[in-house]
């Protein structure tokens, strides 16, 4: 089983089957295209993304519909097809799709990038970083503060 | 910002090296044509934002202290201590 000591998450060993591969990359890392999906109990609903070919890449993800429980995905067919799904139509979240936004941790508090969710066809987990076509949706979508979640 | 009227089927020229065509008007969207030297990079502007955020994304990932307190607000009924100062 091959594994890795990744600078995040420590060693971590994985599933050949497991690799999610994005065929063009993701947006500025074009030539990272192989990850693993890595949960922990403690982390949960957290999910990394790490590079199997930089043990220093990991993106931390949420699953969308944890940060946005309406998010309506919104892909072109070219995004489609590159990941083998049908281009006739939107796939649905959690039976044709994994749907991940990726979260960055700022000082300023998290945003997570509701533009462009992560799409990992269950099929054959290939998988696309997707720039949305409609809804609006912002590249740094405010997660709740501890004072908003407070005042709940 | 400079705007021009133009339909379907007519170019604008920027320089002499770009030419951009208006291919296809939809209802809500515009199909363009881009004709510019192989150097210079042609994307779409949301593309630029996602390189972006995802550069500052992979860097920021480090701190354990920012991940626990992601995962405390993300887990409902499991908030921060109260009588945590922080």
């Amino acid at each position: 089983m091959p594994s890795l000591n990744t600078k995040n998450l420590g060693a971590i060993s994985w599933e050949p089957a497991s690799e999610i591969e994005f065929p063009c990359g993701l947006p500025g890392f074009e030539d990272r295209r192989r990850f693993v999906a890595v949960h922990f109990g403690h982390t949960d609903p957290l999910i990394f993304l790490q590079s199997v070919d930089d043990a220093a890449l990991c993106f931390i993800t949420l699953p969308i519909r944890a940060v946005e429980p309406d998010y309506r995905l919104s892909v072109r067919e070219e995004d489609l097809a590159l990941v083998g799904l049908p281009t006739d139509r939107t796939p649905h979240i959690g039976e044709d799709v994994h749907c991940l936004a990726v979260l960055s941790i700022r000082e300023t508090g998290t945003t997570a990038n509701l533009l462009a969710p992560v799409i990992v066809n269950l099929k054959n987990l290939k998988a696309v970083q997707a720039v949305a076509q409609e809804g609006g949706y912002s590249h740094q979508h405010p997660l709740p503060t501890e004072e908003m979640a407070a005042a709940c | 910002m400079l705007m021009m009227s133009r339909r379907e089927g007519e170019t604008i020229l920027i320089g002499d090296a770009i030419e951009i065509v208006i291919t296809h008007i939809g209802r809500t969207r515009v199909r363009v044509g881009i004709r510019a030297p192989r150097e210079t990079p042609v994307i779409a502007r949301e593309v630029k934002l996602v390189r972006e955020e995802n550069r500052a994304a992979a860097v920021a990932g480090g701190s354990p202290e920012a991940l626990t307190g992601l995962i405390s607000r993300l887990k409902p009924g499991q908030a921060p201590g109260s009588g945590n100062p922080g």
